[in-house]
């Protein structure tokens, strides 16, 4: 090192600029990450003084490469670097290379307070070099260069010949118009003009971000002209850019749309003519001059929004709903022509498209622009049958806010619910909620319709309710709703109704929950089922949803500027409820859950039969007949599995024990291995390590994937983890002391507890063990090895007869994701989180436990997902074993692939005694115990398709 | 010969003919030809369609420097309304029909209809998850069909998109049809060819369905006359004669289809309008719609516009193009971004008709670095392009530049009696009157930079000095008595400062330089 720093020092002395070879010794000390700081300074003393000396370009390159390196390994030295790099002989060097690249080092080096001089920055921009001219105006935001410059600049450069320079320059403008304010008109409209006559460039990124220009700067016209002017203005940049939906390419089409939608308010003449494809009459001559010699025909806009809704991409079929979504809200008449291309959009191809033109009709509805005539309503309900969940949750959200003029039109309404009721069973919680919003905004037509039905809803011959039937429920529903309703005199609904409506009183309150609780609900029920004349005030009833103007927008399509690219599962609020919620099955009846073993005395006899066969053949280990003792630990375990399992009851003491024999099969392999016996007889570490992590696990399994167990059991358990871990001691080369000792120490102490809790004497083995523990941490140094302490210890240990008295339940789970296998993979697009849809089954799983999902696509790639104890409760109606619901898990690692395939799992996170363990960010703080096997998912490269349920 | 051609490929067919085809749209393999040959560049194109449908792209085409755009006009004023409306009504008319147990006939050319008909569907069937089962007739369809799965790089975006997980074109619901399953009970929907019910397996299958009222029949957009499909679309007939023995009985009902694989007026305008190409020929219409839409195109768009008739020769200018050489110092000054900016006044009619303050003045920006190029072109020698400045030096000329020059009078007051301008001259020295003026001008001149020189006074080319010969040359004769209260001015500028002078020079005789 020294030797280096000699040398580089005698050449300065010399006045010789340093050789490549110096600098390439110099670089290795750089990346050395154990060279000190001094010897750094020097360095960047040595490379100061040698960039004096030289104007070798090559040399200077290859110092500018070790200075942005210096600076990056060593952020404390960047400062005394990139004052280097903005020297004269590099940023103010002659040759455009190096400033181009002294330029990049510096901008990736800082973020901000690059200070350039501005006629340095005009003069580089105004250069022979291209590349970095266009450095240059890409970054002039982080450059701190004057605004009025920088305007020059971008403005002169929209006529470089280099297309490129061209695309910066706008896009500059862009951004200069959005962060300064100018007042000066005569700037505006040059920037505006300038726009508009790149629209025609012949390259498309330069039209495309002419397109945002004339956006921007358009609106910068119309706000800085006189009030008078300003609606002709703005209809003329609309008509500007409506010009634009024809290109041919689809970037810019994309960008026109979304410019369509941010220019406000526009005469109702001209939006209506984005309609019609044919000039109506209105607009023949309309000729507007925004700004003198930019004449532009009203025509030029005609049916602009027809061909964005009849577009190839369905990208910019979003674009153009989204901006319609804008529009509509300045015309009732526009708005009323809109829902009817809205209404056949719902037609389309793509699922995300028919989306946004569902969330168009939604913010309609909130914004009151809503008129639905029969046709459309027809269309309209169509999609409450939709295959797609996602798409019948926001029709039926819509409807929610539906305020109907005809009873045939409500009437049709219903039966379309019915439907969407019938087809799709899981829907009920919201299509329940759904009718009885709409049955409250339509009083009288919901007690004409129930007078209709009402032979329906009589209990039949025999006093039986029609209590299978949900279409009972349904105008059940419906019925109730009146009393609350928003209209005047609405009729009486017959009181009998209220009192069949009790027998439904779990599922509908369930439905109505937004609205109001149980209690309150029957409450409500006995009340208006004894006199027929209520008052609203005796209910609070939670205004916060049902009346037509109250909802808020659904969040679908974030109200980000462009709709485009934003993943519409990505939403919060509510479809992402119906979602993640939705009920598969009641689960399994609750009288399994109370089956007790003890009355199964003969299971139980044989189980412990089993146990005590396992601890006669135990006793073969330590006298070195291990292959006996497993030979008869197998025979057992092939014993066990005679058993029925299915059967109630059985399962978890079936299982139990069989998990006990495999601890106690591979606690035999293992100390084979390790007896004291055998001392020398030769053993491969890896399969060592492999046999413990197999015990470790089966030893994890054992203590956690079991509940129910007395505290007797437990401290068997216990006992065989003691001696596991004992085993690990006792060999020096495979174990890690330090942290064995400390998971020993604190398993002991748990055992401790255990003994207190439970009165129960300790065992001969865990007060040898206590003891010598106690001695060995009296001693000078607990650090000291004794690996013959732990085999005397291990010698004293013998195996128990474990004796089953109670009933463990085996806590599990099943995972499925349905319709999923490798001829039908579910969808995804590179880069944005894919989502899972799982059904998940979990057997004896208590709220309180944290789960986890466990996503990953190989070793490397793992991705964990908390499932919130509110999930787990949801899924909880009939029974506490069995919970079974569905949870869509976002999987957020989505590589560049067509296709992939990623395995899940589900584990349970549990108390571990390692103490240590490192906090993976964002995963389980503890180690996962999993209840399932992996389930392996296949995934396609898609645009979306219908299978997102 | 053959040439395969890919899109966007560019092939050189002979040394002067490059060629490069473009999607269209319309039917699988459907191209827009490029073709240039030496300057000339022109684009031809048979049918084509502006707007996507279920299966096929919108025409897609670069934007070029055109001297001829030769374009189809079978709709030369039709303007058609949006394809999604189309889509409904049909959906509807066949959902209604099968969930009334009702067979659909839908009789179809084997390429491009039956596969669009067949994927809307398809997808209806999807969401709305229908057991209906759709048949496919004859193997023509289905051989159709295979061809449609190898070619996917002709369809639209979505079905490439979402081919490799589902290929479009593997109908799940779509089964092949047997003759057995004609009269079988329940619901389906069939394709059947051929499209006009001209005879083949859809006659036979009309034959059997036309007598059930909730049977559906749809026909294409077009028949030939004297064809059934032709004898349906005018008018509903209750029966009708096959031959002099077969009669129909025709109670289904009937739904006309309109899907068309060409694109309308508009999107002609469209296209034309995005090309912008410097001429354009209509060919392939009606010919009074085609001469509608040549009217359009011209006054709209100002772009020639012909439809010729068959046989007819259409003459058309091309753009010559030079090639030169360039030199040295030109080619330098290109690299090298040469913007201006300036504040030009559009002078146009409006401005003369109204007052002064209406007068628009833009800022507006232009590189010069083109325009300061000379083309030379000599006898026998290559074109070459110069540099401005290099001019003189090539041709060994000396610069020539004309500059006026004007002599006057101004008045003088004095305060103090001092005897004559004469003496004053040599008394007084010139810089105070020099700065006097400058005085006086800057108050009087808005605008413009005034530099006082000591003896001298510029603004722009515009100088002026006090001149002391009596005889100076450009003074105009003598008519000027040897007044002591007049003091001459000298001045001169060039050509392009002239208004800026002659204002000069009205407000000095306007004003009078004081004196002490």
């Amino acid at each position: 090192m020294d030797s280096v720093m000699n040398s580089v020092q005698q050449s300065l002395d010399d006045n010789q600029p340093l050789s490549c070879q110096a600098l390439a010794s110099l670089r290795s000390l750089i990346i050395n990450p154990t060279t000190s700081d001094s010897t750094l300074s020097s360095v960047l003393d040595a490379l100061t003084r040698s960039l004096q000396l030289s104007r070798d370009s090559v040399i200077l390159h290859h110092t500018l490469k070790l200075l942005t390196d210096l600076a990056t390994r060593r952020p404390h030295l960047s400062p005394v670097a990139l004052d280097l790099l903005r020297s004269d002989s590099l940023f103010h060097s002659d040759s455009p290379r190096l400033v181009g690249e002294s330029l990049s080092a510096l901008l990736s080096l800082t973020s901000t307070g690059n200070e350039i001089d501005a006629a340095r920055f005009v003069s580089l921009c105004l250069g022979p070099s291209v590349s970095l001219r266009l450095c240059l105006l890409r970054n002039a935001e982080k450059l701190v260069v004057r605004e009025s410059v920088l305007l020059a600049v971008f403005l002169g450069f929209t006529r470089d010949p280099f297309p490129h320079a061209r695309k910066e320059a706008l896009d500059g403008l862009v951004k200069l118009c959005k962060n300064g304010d100018f007042d000066d008109r005569d700037v505006i409209e040059a920037c505006y003009c300038r726009a508009v006559e790149l629209l025609h460039d012949t390259e498309n990124y330069v039209r495309s971000a002419a397109v945002h220009a004339v956006c921007e700067w358009g609106k910068l016209v119309v706000i800085s002209s006189e009030d008078g002017n300003r609606q002709d203005l703005s209809d003329a940049v609309f008509i500007q850019l409506g010009g634009m939906v024809r290109d041919m390419s689809i970037e810019v089409r994309l960008e026109a749309f979304d410019a369509l939608g941010k220019i406000g308010l526009i005469s109702e003449d001209i939006l209506l003519q984005t309609l019609c494809k044919k000039v109506l009459g209105i607009n023949k001559d309309k000729i507007y001059t925004p700004i003198e010699g930019l004449d532009i025909s009203a025509s030029s806009v005609a049916g602009a929004f027809i061909h964005g809704l009849e577009d190839e991409f369905s990208e910019v079929r979003m674009s153009a709903c989204f901006s319609l979504r804008t529009l509509t809200v300045f015309s009732l008449q526009f708005a009323c022509e809109a829902l009817k291309l809205m209404m056949d959009m719902l037609n389309d191809d793509s699922m995300i498209v028919r989306l946004q033109a569902l969330d168009t009709i939604h913010h309609m509805a909130t914004s009151d622009h809503l008129k639905v005539d029969k046709i459309d309503m027809h269309r309209f309900l169509s999609t409450l049958v939709d295959s797609s969940s996602v798409i019948r949750s926001l029709t039926r959200k819509i409807l929610k806010l539906a305020k109907l003029p005809q009873f045939k039109l409500f009437k049709s309404c219903i039966d379309g619910l019915l439907e969407n009721l019938e087809a799709y069973p899981q829907d009920e919680v919201d299509v329940f909620s759904v009718l009885f919003h709409i049955g409250r905004n339509h009083g009288k037509f919901t007690v004409h319709i129930i007078e209709e039905v009402s032979p329906e809803l009589e209990p039949t011959f025999g006093g039986k309710l029609g209590f299978d039937s949900t279409r009972v429920a349904a105008f059940l529903v419906l019925a109730i709703s009146a009393p609350l309703s928003h209209e005047k005199d609405v009729g009486v609904i017959p009181p009998r109704i209220f009192s069949y409506a009790v027998t439904w009183l779990g599922r509908i309150s369930y439905a109505l929950s937004d609205i109001m609780n149980q209690e309150m609900f029957l409450a409500y029920l006995s009340k208006c089922s004894t006199s027929s004349v209520i008052s609203l005030a005796d209910f609070k009833i939670k205004e916060t949803l049902p009346t037509v103007e109250g909802d808020a927008p659904i969040n679908l399509c974030s109200t980000a500027d462009s709709p485009v690219g934003v993943p519409f599962w990505k939403n919060s609020g509510g479809t992402s409820d119906f979602h993640h919620q939705k009920q598969f099955g009641l689960g399994k009846s609750a009288a399994h859950a109370e089956y007790e073993l003890g009355e199964h005395s003969e299971l139980r006899k044989y189980v412990n039969l089993i146990f005590k066969k396992a601890k006669d053949f135990w006793s073969l280990v330590p006298l070195g007949c291990t292959n006996e003792a497993l030979k008869g630990i197998r025979a057992c375990k092939e014993e066990l599995t005679s058993f029925n399992k299915e059967s109630p009851g059985y399962a978890g003491a079936v299982t139990f024990t069989l998990q006990y024999l495999l601890v106690v099969e591979n606690l035999a392999a293992v100390w084979e291995y390790l007896s004291p016996t055998k001392m020398f007889r030769p053993y491969r570490v890896g399969n060592l390590a492999l046999l413990f992590a197999k015990l470790d696990r089966r030893l994890r399994e054992i203590r956690n994937r079991f509940i129910g167990l007395s505290k007797g059991e437990e401290l068997q358990i216990l006992e065989l983890s003691l001696v596991a871990l004992l085993l690990r001691l006792s060999k020096m080369d495979i174990c890690c002391y330090d942290t064995t000792i400390k998971i020993l120490l604190s398993t002991v102490a748990h055992a401790e507890f255990l003994h207190k809790e439970g009165s129960i004497e300790p065992s001969n083995f865990i007060v040898e063990v206590r003891k010598s523990l106690h001695d060995a941490g009296s001693s000078s140094s607990s650090s000291t090895y004794k690996p013959l302490l732990f085999q005397k210890l291990l010698d004293s240990f013998s195996l128990q007869q474990f004796v089953l008295y109670g009933t463990p339940r085996y806590i599990h789970a099943e995972l499925e994701v349905p319709g999923n296998d490798s001829e039908n993979p579910l969808p995804f697009i590179p880069g944005l989180p894919a989502s899972i849809p799982l059904a998940i089954t979990l057997h004896n799983v208590s709220t309180e436990s944290r789960l986890w999902l466990r996503i990953s696509m190989s070793e490397e790639l793992i991705q964990f997902v908390f499932l919130d104890s509110n999930l787990i409760c949801s899924g909880n109606r009939s029974s506490n074993e069995v919970r079974e619901f569905t949870f869509v898990a976002p999987f957020y690692l989505t590589p560049k692939a067509i296709s992939f395939t990623s395995s899940v799992s589900l584990g349970i996170e549990c108390f571990s005694e390692n103490v240590d363990r490192v906090n993976v960010s964002g995963g389980p703080k503890c180690e996962l115990t999993y209840l399932c096997p992996e389930k392996e998912i296949f995934l396609c490269k898609s645009a979306v398709r219908s299978a997102f349920i | 010969m053959f040439i395969p051609v890919d899109l966007k490929q560019t092939v050189q067919v002979d040394k002067d003919l490059q060629i490069r085809a473009y999607y269209a749209g319309h039917v699988i393999g459907a191209a827009m030809f490029y073709a240039k040959v030496g300057d000339a560049a022109m684009v031809y194109t048979g049918d084509y369609n502006m707007t996507p449908d279920r299966h096929l792209g919108a025409a897609q085409i670069d934007r070029l420097q055109l001297d001829l755009l030769i374009t189809e006009s079978t709709y030369a004023t039709t303007v058609r309304d949006s394809r999604y409306g189309r889509e409904r009504e049909f959906l509807k008319a066949v959902h209604n029909c099968v969930a009334a147990g009702g067979k659909v006939l839908i009789p179809t050319f084997a390429l491009g209809r039956a596969q669009e008909l067949c994927i809307l569907l398809e997808d209806y069937w999807e969401r709305m998850n229908l057991k209906v089962p759709i048949y496919f007739s004859a193997g023509l369809t289905i051989q159709a069909n295979m061809y449609y799965k190898m070619l996917i790089n002709w369809t639209s975006q979505k079905i490439k998109e979402t081919y490799a997980t589902h290929n479009a074109f593997d109908f799940k619901n779509v089964r092949n049809f047997d003759r057995s399953l004609i009269n079988a009970p329940g619901p389906c929907v069939l394709f059947a060819t051929p499209g006009m019910i001209v005879g083949g397996f859809s006659l036979e299958v009309f034959m059997q369905w036309a007598p059930s009222e909730n049977n559906l029949v749809t026909l294409p957009g077009y028949c030939v006359a004297g064809t059934i499909g032709h004898k349906l679309m005018s008018g509903k007939p209750t029966k009708i004669d096959l031959d002099k023995d077969t009669q129909i009985d025709v109670r289904c009902q009937i739904h006309q289809l309109s899907f068309s694989p060409h694109t309308d007026a508009k999107g002609i305008m469209d296209l034309v309008k995005f090309l912008s190409p410097k001429h354009a020929i209509l060919v392939h219409g009606e010919k009074p719609k085609m001469a509608t839409l040549k009217e359009r195109i011209q006054s709209e768009l100002g772009i020639r516009c012909y439809f010729p008739a068959n046989n007819e020769t259409v003459t058309i200018p091309l753009t010559q193009y030079v090639k030169a050489d360039a030199s040295n110092t030109f080619i330098r000054s290109c690299l090298n971004p040469n913007f201006k900016f300036s504040t030009c006044s559009s002078v146009d009619n409006s401005y003369l008709d109204s007052n002064e303050s209406k007068a628009v003045s833009r800022l507006s920006v232009s590189d010069d670095r083109v325009s300061e190029g000379i083309l030379v072109v000599g006898k026998g020698k290559k074109a070459k392009v110069i540099h401005q400045d290099e001019l003189l030096n090539t041709f060994g000329e000396k610069k020539h530049e004309i500059q006026f020059a004007y002599c006057f009078p101004m008045h003088m007051t004095r305060t103090e009696d001092i005897p004559s301008a004469s003496d004053l001259l040599r008394g007084l020295e010139k810089c105070t009157l020099i700065s006097r003026l400058s005085t006086i001008l800057s108050n009087e001149l808005s605008g413009g930079n005034i530099l006082d020189l000591g003896e001298q006074l510029q603004v722009e080319s515009f100088r002026v000095s006090v001149c002391s010969s009596d005889n100076c040359p450009h003074r105009l004769s003598g008519s000027f008595q040897n007044n002591s209260e007049l003091v001459f001015f000298c001045c001169c500028w060039s050509v392009a400062d002239e208004k800026l002078a002659w204002k000069i020079i009205s407000i000095m005789k306007g004003s009078t330089l004081q004196t002490t």
